[in-house]
């Protein structure tokens, strides 16, 4: 067992570099949530859509991407797509977009549900207003559908932080990394993961508080949820992984 | 680029063999958390506010270290700490299991409050123990409410069971990686890998959208 004085100080000692590594992966779980919400939108947008192939692709789409682990993702389209099709990503694009598939299906889910909440109130009369649907969909629906879905994207975000962990397999220089090479190079693995599972909690933590005030912030929902709809609770997702 | 069947169906049997620990690690991992996720769900619902404490810290934190970590730190971390060496397998199967229960006691916690008050203060009126209510009366009610968020849970963790190669399990991914690091054809046996994990999540919530049916027979149906 290190004494905690050795493990400060190690930790003192790498911390501009752990710190910088804790850059990257929020970075990379930026530029990967902003990807999976436009993508996301799209895709619930089609779900719900009136042509039937449009909505059996998007449904498609978010059932694979839900049922595929996220490893696996990685390594399928780092190692072996990149062998068949003969391209080679650099680690972080590839990290970026393999995040960014997987957790679109998750928010097209989410702001699908948000969409069918609306009912068809909001949508008959934007076009009783002579609305194009174009302008209904963006300036009523989905800004009602993403706004009630907040807390649920939110929790989506803080799965997405987390997810980046695993970007640690194809070298990505993010904070799982940089505390592999550090807790491999002084042998100190207890020091250095406990610190990085740190970093990643207040990460999570304090997402979920910026999440909550800005729940709380918002203007009371318009349209009630369903009943039972809130039984199974958002918190409740599959995103261990 | 043709696609090599033939390498497929050769390393197919040890992918399988290597699947079977996959399953073994997310089906104890699971057992641990009903189990662990019932107790922390418990102490979230006590009327001592130290107890309820200790289950909100318990599933911030394991909630907020992503799954790889808390493997590393288990497999390793620990290992270090403790001096005891824990294998493969038992790091896998603790750190799943403790990170699920987390979720477990939430989909419990859940499900408790779901049940309406009405019914424990029945029990109460009539007076019955308010043990004998939980076990009897409030938790079989809860159960239709936890089934199909506990499959979720159980989804995620077979999901979360797909990283346990990286501490040297030598699961369906590891052999996979392997034989194609010999046979340069990480795009077939990557892909193999990939279809009958995510056939196993499919097969997994089916059942559970079975269960949850059969679950709720009886009652309004939610939407």
């Amino acid at each position: 067992m290190p004494s905690p004085l050795t493990a400060l100080h190690e930790i003192g000692a790498h911390l501009p570099q752990l710190l910088a590594g804790f850059g990257v992966s929020l970075v990379i779980a930026i530029a990967a949530m902003a990807a999976a919400l436009l993508v996301g939108t799209a895709i619930a947008v089609g779900a719900t859509s009136r042509w039937r192939i449009v909505k059996a692709l998007s449904f498609a789409y978010i059932q694979v991407f839900r049922g595929v682990a996220l490893y696996v993702l990685i390594i399928w389209v780092y190692f072996g797509l990149a062998i068949a099709v003969g391209v080679n990503f650099a680690p972080i694009p590839a990290g970026i977009l393999t995040l960014a598939l997987l957790n679109s299906a998750y928010l097209a889910e989410i702001i699908r549900t948000g969409l069918q909440q609306l009912g068809h109130g909001q949508s008959e009369a934007g076009a009783a207003l002579g609305l194009s649907r174009w302008t209904v969909l963006t300036r009523v629906e989905l800004p009602q559908a993403l706004r009630a879905m907040i807390p649920a994207i939110g929790n989506q975000f803080t799965d997405v932080v987390k997810d980046t962990s695993i970007l640690a397999v194809i070298a990505v220089p993010e904070l799982m990394y940089v505390s592999q090479n550090l807790a491999q190079q002084d042998f100190e693995p207890f020091t250095y993961y406990t610190f990085a599972g740190v970093l990643y909690i207040i990460a999570v933590t304090v997402i979920t508080a910026i999440v909550r005030r800005l729940e709380r912030r918002r203007a009371p929902a318009r349209v009630a949820a369903p009943a039972g709809t809130s039984v199974v609770s958002e918190t409740a997702q599959e995103g261990i992984l | 680029m043709g696609f090599d069947f033939d390498i497929v169906s050769r390393t197919m049997p040890a992918m399988l063999s290597g699947l079977v620990l996959t399953l073994e690690v997310a089906v104890w991992g699971m057992v641990i958390a009903l189990v662990l996720g019932l107790g922390a769900a418990a102490l979230g619902l006590s009327r001592y506010a130290t107890l309820r404490r200790i289950a909100t810290v318990w599933v911030a934190l394991l909630r907020g270290v992503p799954l790889l970590v808390f493997m590393y730190w288990v497999y390793y971390g620990l290992t270090q700490a403790s001096g005891i060496s824990l294998g493969p397998m038992v790091a896998a199967v603790l750190a799943v299991g403790l990170t699920g229960s987390a979720y477990m006691a939430e989909v419990y916690r859940a499900g408790i409050t779901a049940v309406d008050p009405g019914q424990r203060e029945a029990a109460a009126a009539l007076g019955l123990p308010a043990r004998t209510a939980f076990w009897r009366i409030t938790l079989p009610q809860a159960a239709r409410y936890v089934v199909a968020p506990s499959v979720n849970v159980f989804v995620g963790l077979l999901k979360g069971a797909t990283i346990v190669s990286v501490i040297g399990v030598a699961d369906m991914l590891y052999v996979a990686k392997k034989v194609s690091v010999q046979t340069f054809t990480p795009f077939e046996l990557y892909t193999t890998a990939g279809v009958i994990l995510i056939a196993i999540t499919v097969v997994v919530a089916v059942i559970g959208f079975l269960l949850e049916r059969r679950l709720s027979q009886g009652r309004e149906r939610y939407a």
